[in-house]
C-alpha cells in the first residue's frame, strides 16, 4: 500500500496540470453547495434572532384560533377578533399591559410617485401601538402618530422611498390616504423587517382604513406583569378568551414568524440554489470522469511496466484511487473555505442591494461542512472509480505496444442498450404526459431520457462530429479537416466531453423552454378569456402590494367612454374541508369583459346566496345548477349558496364567483386584484386608455395597460426567474468549459509529435491554433445539440405534464430566438475553452516536439 | 520569392557560413557547431555523416529553418534564415522545404494522399499554385514512390516502409527548392530501408530536386553524391562519389582518437 502511495504522490507532483481542471471542477460544485447551506442556515438563524428582539416584550397573542388557508399560500386568513376584548384582557390577573394589533395591506408611495416595494414581500399597515414593550418596532427618530394622518415608518422602506420626516405622501390601502411622516421607527433593531414595509398609523386611522369594520383587530398583544412566565400568562388568558379564539405565547408567535419567513423564502430559496449544486455536481462528474479516463490510458505503459515489474492489479487500482482521494480532499477541503467565503461575500452584497442581512456571525453546522465535503469526495472517488479499476486491469504487455489512446469506437451493446433505455425512456414520459398524467412519471421519464443519451453519447458521437463539422472542410480548408478528425478521434472520450455540456445546455433549455410556455400560458389566457379593453391593476406579485381601490371600479364605470368597468375583488373560504380563492365581482358584468366559454344557468341574479362555479370544479364536487354548495368563511361561518351558473373558462375570473353582496358580511380589508374594463363603440383604445388613466391618479395610480400591455407584465417576473437561473447554470457550463479544456489540453499533449510535424512541414501557429479551437467548437457543438435536444423535449414533457398535472392549461411554446441564442452561446463557450489550450499547443517548440520519445 | 524560381539560378540550394550553436550555459555549456561552413547545391544528394554528438542533426535542422544559430548564417537559396520570423520560417518550410524524419511522419488522421499534399493544403488548398502543373507532378510522384493502390488508407495500415516512402512523396509534393531528410532510413529493415534511398536517389535525379539526408549509415550514404563528415561541431572532410566501404573507413578514423 505504501508504494501506492508513493507512486501516487509522485504521480500527482509530476501532472499538477492535469488535475487542475479536475480540482477546479470540485471546488465549485463543493464551494456553492456549501455557500449555499451556510447562507440558509445563517438567514434562517438571523431570522430568528431579529423576530426574537422584535417581540420580545410580547409574552402571549390572542387571535382566532381557525384559518383558512388556499392552495400556494403559506399563511391563511384569519377572522380578526374584537378590540374590546382588551379591557377584558388587561382585568385578567398577571397582565401587565394589551394592546389591539390592527394590520393590513398598506404600499406607500415613494417621493418619485412610485409605490414602495410589493415585489414579493408583504407592504403591511396598522396602528402604531403606544406600548413599546408590545409594538415590534421601536421608534428610532421623530414621534409616534398622534392625529389622523400621521404615521411612522420603517426606515428602510424611507431610504427606499426617499421619504423624511415631515415629508406628505400617499398610502394605498389600497384607496389612497394622505399621510405624513412623523416618525422613523425599526425592526429587531435592523432598519426593517427584511424588505417587508410597514406603516403604523393612529388606531382610529387603521381601523378606518383597514378593517371592515371599526373594533376589530388582527390579534391582541399582551404583556405580561413581573414573574409571570408565557405559558402561565396564556394559561391565564385561556378561560376569559370566547369560543374561536385563542392565546398563544409570544414565543410561539415569533417562531410562527419565522417559519413563514422560512417557508415563503428561505426555502424555496436554498432548494432552489442546491438543485444547481447539484446540476453543477453532476457535470462536474463528467469532467473528473473524463480526466482520469484519459490519465490512465496515457499512463497505460507506466502502469504495465509497474505490472510487468510486479505490483498486483489492486496496488495500480490503488495508486489512481489514492491520487484522485488526494484530489478530492484538497478540492473539497478548499472548496468548503470558498463556499464559507461565498456566503460571507453574500452577506456584505445582501445589504448593498436593499436587502437588510442582519449583522452576525456565519453560522456554520457540522451538517452544512460535513455534506459539501462527502458529495465532493463521493463525486471524485466515483468519477475515478472507472478508471482505476481499468488501470489495474492493464496487461504487463501493454509496455510493449506503440499507442495507448483508446480510439475504439462504440460497441453494439452500447447502441443497444442506449436505444433500449432512450425507447423506455420515451415511452415512460409519454404515458406520464398522455395516458395518466402524472408528473413523476414524467421526471422518472426524463431522468431515463438523460442516462439514455449519455449511453448513446459515444454511439451518436462520430455520427454527430461527421456531419456538424461537414461545412467545416470547405471553409477552413485542412485546417477544418484536421481539426473534425482530431475530434473523431476517440469518440468515448468526444462524448464524455460534450455530456458535460450536453447536461448543462439541457437544463438551460429546459428553463427556457418553459419559461416561454409559461409566457404563452399568460397570453393565451389573457386573449382567450379577457374580453375587454384595458386592464387596471397593481405591479405587484407575491404578498406585497395593496391592490386596487373597490371604489375605482364606480369611478371608472361613470365614464363616458366606458361601457363596462368590472372590479374583481378576492375572498376565501371553505369548501367541501379545503381552502378555496373566491372572486368577488359583479356577475353580470363579469359577463361582458371575460370569455367564460359556454354558461349553464344565468350569472344575472346570483344574489346573495347563488354562486357561479366553473366546470371543472362543479365536475369534482359533483354539482350541477341548481345544486346546493356548503361554504364555510373565516369567521367560522357556513352558509349554504345555489350554484345558479356553471361555466366553461376559469383562467382569469377564478373558479368560484360570488357577488359582493354575498361577500359583505364576511369581507375584511376591502380590495379588488383586477378592473377590467371596456370601452363604448367608437372609442378609440388611447382615447379610453387616457380617461381611465386619467380616473385611476386619484386612486393611488394604478397601472392601467391595454390587453396586449397586460400579458406582458404578467409574464414579466418570468423573465426575471429565468435571468436568475441563467446566472446560476453558467456556474454548470463553466464547469463543462473547463472539461473541454482540459481534455484538448491532455490531448495535445498526446499528440505532442503530430503537432511537431504539422509544424514543421509548415502549419502556421495561427492554423494550429485554429484547428484546435475548431476541434473544441466541434465537440461543444456536438454537446449543445444533444443538450438542445434533451432539453426541449424535457421542456415539452415538463409542460404537458404540468398541463395534465394540476388545475390551469398551459400552452406549450418553442422559442426559436432564445433557442438559437443558447445554441450560439454553447458554440462561442466552446472557441473560449479552446483559447488556452490552443495558445498553449502553439508554443510548443518544433524540433522538441519531433524529438520526443 | 515563389518556390519555382529560386532552383535555376541560384548555384546552392542551401548554405550555412560560420555557423555556431551552443546549447546551455556556464560549466554546462555544449558546441554543437563550431563555426560550420557548407554548401548544399542544386541538384545534388548529400549525406552528413558522423558520430553520435558530432552535431550532424543540429546542422540540419539549423539548415532547415526548425532551429536558430547562435552565431553565423544559414540560407535556403537567397533568404537568410535569422532574419524571418516564426510565421515567415513556417511558411518557408512549407513552400520551400520539404522533410522526411526517423519516424512519426503521417498524421494518423489523414489518409495517404492526404498526408501527400498536406504542405499544398496547408498553404490554402487546391489552386494556390497553378494547379494543373501540380496535378501533372504529384501523379507522376504517386507512381514513382508506388503507392497507388494505398492512397485512401490510413498510416496505420501501412509498414514502415511503405509509411517512409509516403513521407518522402509529401516532402517533394510542393517542389521545394530543398528536401531534408533526418535518418529516413533509421527504423527500417534493410529491405525496405534500401528501398527509401532508392526513392530518394532516383528523385533527386529524375527531378533535379536537392536532397540532404542525416544519416550514421555508411550503406545510406553511399545513395548520395557527396558526404560530408562533421565531427564534434565541425566540418572535417567531404568525400564524392561515397561507396558504403569508403565511408566506413573514413568513419573507423574518426572513432578511434576520440
Amino acid at each position: 500500500m505504501n508504494a501506492s502511495v508513493r507512486l501516487s504522490v509522485s504521480s500527482l507532483r509530476a501532472h499538477k496540470r492535469r488535475f487542475a481542471g479536475t480540482f477546479l471542477a470540485v471546488f465549485l460544485g463543493v464551494a456553492f453547495l456549501a455557500g449555499t447551506l451556510v447562507m440558509g442556515d445563517t438567514l434562517r438563524a438571523s431570522f430568528d434572532t431579529m423576530f426574537g428582539n422584535a417581540t420580545s416584550g410580547t409574552d402571549a397573542v390572542v387571535r382566532s384560533a381557525d384559518a383558512i388557508t388556499t392552495p400556494g399560500e403559506s399563511e391563511g386568513v384569519r377572522e380578526p377578533v374584537d378590540t374590546d376584548l382588551v379591557t377584558t384582557i388587561e382585568k385578567v390577573p398577571g397582565v401587565a399591559a394589551a394592546a389591539p394589533n390592527i394590520q393590513g395591506a398598506g404600499q406607500l408611495v415613494g417621493r418619485n410617485g412610485d409605490p414602495i416595494g410589493g415585489q414579493g414581500p408583504p407592504t403591511l399597515a396598522g396602528n402604531w401601538i403606544a406600548d413599546p414593550k408590545l409594538n415590534a418596532y421601536q421608534l428610532a427618530e421623530g414621534h409616534a402618530p398622534r392625529k389622523s394622518g400621521e404615521v411612522v415608518i420603517d426606515r428602510g422602506t424611507a431610504e427606499r422611498g426617499d421619504l423624511r420626516i415631515g415629508d406628505t405622501t400617499t398610502l394605498r390601502t389600497p384607496d389612497p390616504v394622505k399621510v405624513t411622516v412623523v416618525g422613523l421607527a425599526t425592526f429587531g433593531g435592523e432598519d426593517g423587517m427584511a424588505q417587508v414595509t410597514f406603516t403604523g398609523m393612529t388606531q382610529a386611522d387603521a381601523e378606518k382604513y383597514l378593517t371592515a369594520r371599526p373594533g376589530e383587530a388582527a390579534s391582541i398583544q399582551v404583556r405580561a406583569g413581573p414573574g409571570v412566565g408565557q405559558q402561565e400568562l396564556v394559561d391565564a388568558l385561556t378561560p376569559v378568551l370566547p369560543k374561536g379564539v385563542e392565546a398563544i405565547t409570544g414565543q410561539a408567535s415569533a417562531e410562527e414568524n419565522t417559519d413563514m419567513i422560512s417557508s415563503q423564502f428561505l426555502t424555496v430559496f436554498t432548494t432552489f440554489l442546491l438543485v444547481f449544486s447539484g446540476v453543477a455536481l453532476l457535470v462536474a462528474t463528467f469532467s473528473i470522469h473524463n480526466t482520469f479516463a484519459i490519465v490512465v490510458a496515457q499512463r497505460t505503459r507506466e502502469n504495465a511496466l509497474l505490472r510487468a515489474l510486479g505490483a498486483s492489479r489492486r496496488q495500480v487500482t490503488a495508486s489512481t484511487l489514492v491520487e484522485a482521494t488526494a484530489v478530492a480532499v484538497t478540492a473539497s477541503a478548499v472548496g468548503l473555505v470558498g463556499g464559507i467565503g461565498i456566503a460571507a461575500g453574500l452577506q456584505a452584497l445582501f445589504p448593498a442591494i436593499g436587502f437588510p442581512f442582519p449583522e452576525g456571525d456565519l453560522v456554520i453546522s457540522a451538517l452544512s461542512m460535513a455534506l459539501p465535503l462527502a458529495v465532493g469526495i463521493v463525486v471524485c472517488l466515483g468519477s475515478a472509480l472507472l478508471p482505476a479499476v481499468r488501470a489495474g486491469r492493464t496487461a504487463p504487455l501493454a509496455a510493449l505496444r506503440e499507442t495507448a489512446v483508446d480510439t475504439s469506437g462504440a460497441s453494439p451493446a452500447r447502441a443497444v442498450t442506449g436505444l433500449g433505455l432512450l425507447a423506455l425512456a420515451v415511452g415512460v414520459t409519454l404515458s406520464g404526459v398522455l395516458l395518466s398524467p402524472s408528473l413523476w412519471l414524467a421526471g422518472t421519464g426524463a431522468v431515463l431520457a438523460l442516462v439514455a443519451f449519455v449511453v448513446l453519447g459515444p454511439v451518436a458521437s462520430t455520427t454527430a462530429v461527421r456531419v456538424l463539422g461537414g461545412p467545416l472542410d470547405r471553409l477552413r480548408g485542412v485546417t477544418g479537416a484536421l481539426a473534425r478528425r482530431n475530434a473523431l478521434r476517440s469518440p468515448k472520450r468526444t462524448a464524455a466531453t460534450a455530456s458535460a455540456l450536453m447536461i448543462g445546455v439541457a437544463v438551460v433549455s429546459l428553463f427556457t423552454v418553459f419559461g416561454a410556455s409559461l409566457k404563452a400560458t399568460m397570453d393565451q389566457t389573457v386573449s382567450r378569456s379577457f374580453a375587454g379593453d384595458v386592464a387596471v391593476s397593481t405591479p405587484s406579485f407575491g404578498a406585497g402590494g395593496s391592490g386596487l381601490s373597490p371604489r375605482l371600479a364606480d369611478a371608472v364605470q361613470r365614464l363616458p367612454e366606458v361601457d363596462t368597468a368590472v372590479g374583481l375583488g378576492r375572498g376565501v373560504a371553505e369548501v367541501d374541508g379545503k381552502g378555496r380563492a373566491l372572486t368577488v365581482t359583479d356577475p353580470v358584468a363579469l359577463e361582458r369583459t371575460f370569455d367564460l366559454g359556454t354558461v349553464h344557468g344565468s350569472l344575472r341574479d346570483l344574489g346573495t346566496d347563488g354562486i357561479a362555479i366553473t366546470e371543472k370544479e362543479a365536475d369534482k364536487q359533483n354539482l350541477t345548477t341548481g345544486d346546493k354548495a356548503r361554504l364555510t368563511f373565516t369567521d367560522g361561518r357556513t352558509q349554504t349558496f345555489t350554484v345558479r351558473a356553471v361555466y366553461g373558462q376559469s383562467e382569469l375570473a377564478g373558479d368560484y364567483v360570488i357577488t359582493r353582496d354575498a361577500w359583505a358580511p364576511h369581507r375584511t380589508q376591502d380590495a379588488d386584484t383586477l378592473l377590467a374594463v371596456s370601452f363604448e363603440d367608437g372609442v378609440s383604445a388611447d382615447k379610453g386608455k387616457a380617461a381611465v388613466e386619467k380616473a385611476a391618479a386619484q386612486y393611488g395610480n394604478p397601472e392601467v395597460q391595454t390587453r396586449d400591455e397586460y400579458a406582458q407584465s404578467a409574464a414579466g417576473g418570468i423573465d426575471m426567474m429565468l435571468t436568475l437561473v441563467y446566472a446560476l447554470l453558467a456556474l454548470a457550463v463553466l464547469i463543462a468549459l473547463l472539461g473541454i479544456a482540459n481534455t484538448l489540453t491532455l490531448a495535445i499533449h498526446e499528440r505532442t509529435r503530430e503537432l511537431g510535424l504539422l509544424r514543421a512541414v509548415g502549419q502556421t501557429r495561427a492554423q494550429l491554433r485554429a484547428m484546435v479551437r475548431w476541434e473544441s467548437v466541434l465537440v461543444a457543438a456536438f454537446g449543445t445539440v444533444g443538450g438542445l435536444a434533451l432539453g426541449a423535449f424535457l421542456g415539452w414533457v415538463l409542460v404537458e405534464a404540468s398541463d395534465g398535472a394540476s388545475d390551469s392549461a398551459f400552452a406549450f411554446a418553442m422559442p426559436p430566438l432564445q433557442l438559437a441564442v443558447v445554441a450560439l452561446v454553447g458554440l462561442t463557450a466552446g472557441a473560449l475553452a479552446g483559447l488556452r489550450p490552443a495558445r498553449r499547443a502553439a508554443r510548443l517548440d518544433v524540433l522538441r516536439a519531433i524529438a520526443t520519445e | 520569392m515563389t518556390a519555382t524560381t529560386a532552383t535555376t539560378i541560384t548555384p546552392t540550394a542551401a548554405r550555412v557560413v560560420d555557423a555556431v550553436k551552443v546549447y546551455g550555459s556556464g560549466d554546462t555549456v555544449v558546441r554543437a557547431l563550431d563555426g560550420v561552413s557548407v554548401d548544399f547545391p542544386v541538384g545534388r544528394f548529400t549525406a552528413i555523416m558522423g558520430p553520435s554528438g558530432s552535431g550532424k542533426s543540429t546542422l540540419m535542422h539549423c539548415a532547415a529553418g526548425l532551429d536558430t544559430l547562435t552565431s553565423g548564417t544559414a540560407h535556403i537559396g537567397d533568404t537568410e534564415l535569422s532574419s524571418l520570423d516564426d510565421r515567415r520560417l513556417t511558411l518557408l518550410r512549407r513552400d520551400r522545404v520539404g522533410f522526411v524524419f526517423q519516424a512519426f511522419n503521417l498524421v494518423p488522421t489523414l489518409t495517404v494522399a492526404e498526408n501527400i499534399t498536406l504542405p499544398l493544403d496547408l498553404a490554402g488548398g487546391k489552386g494556390g499554385k497553378g494547379d494543373s502543373g501540380d496535378e501533372e507532378w504529384l501523379d507522376a510522384l504517386i507512381d514513382v514512390v508506388g503507392l497507388r493502390d494505398r492512397l485512401h488508407h490510413r498510416p496505420s495500415e501501412l509498414s514502415g516502409g511503405q509509411q517512409q516512402r509516403v513521407a518522402v512523396a509529401r516532402a517533394f509534393a510542393g517542389r521545394p527548392d530543398i528536401v531534408f531528410a533526418d535518418e529516413p532510413t533509421g527504423n527500417l529493415d534493410s529491405r525496405s530501408g534500401e528501398e527509401v534511398l532508392g526513392l530518394l536517389g532516383r528523385t533527386v535525379r529524375r527531378t533535379a530536386r536537392t536532397v540532404v539526408m542525416v544519416t550514421h549509415d555508411p550503406v545510406a550514404a553511399a545513395h548520395a553524391d557527396e558526404v560530408v563528415f562533421l565531427a564534434d561541431g565541425r566540418l572535417v572532410d567531404r568525400m564524392e562519389s561515397p561507396t558504403a566501404d569508403k565511408v566506413l573507413d573514413r568513419m573507423k578514423a574518426f572513432e578511434v582518437p576520440s
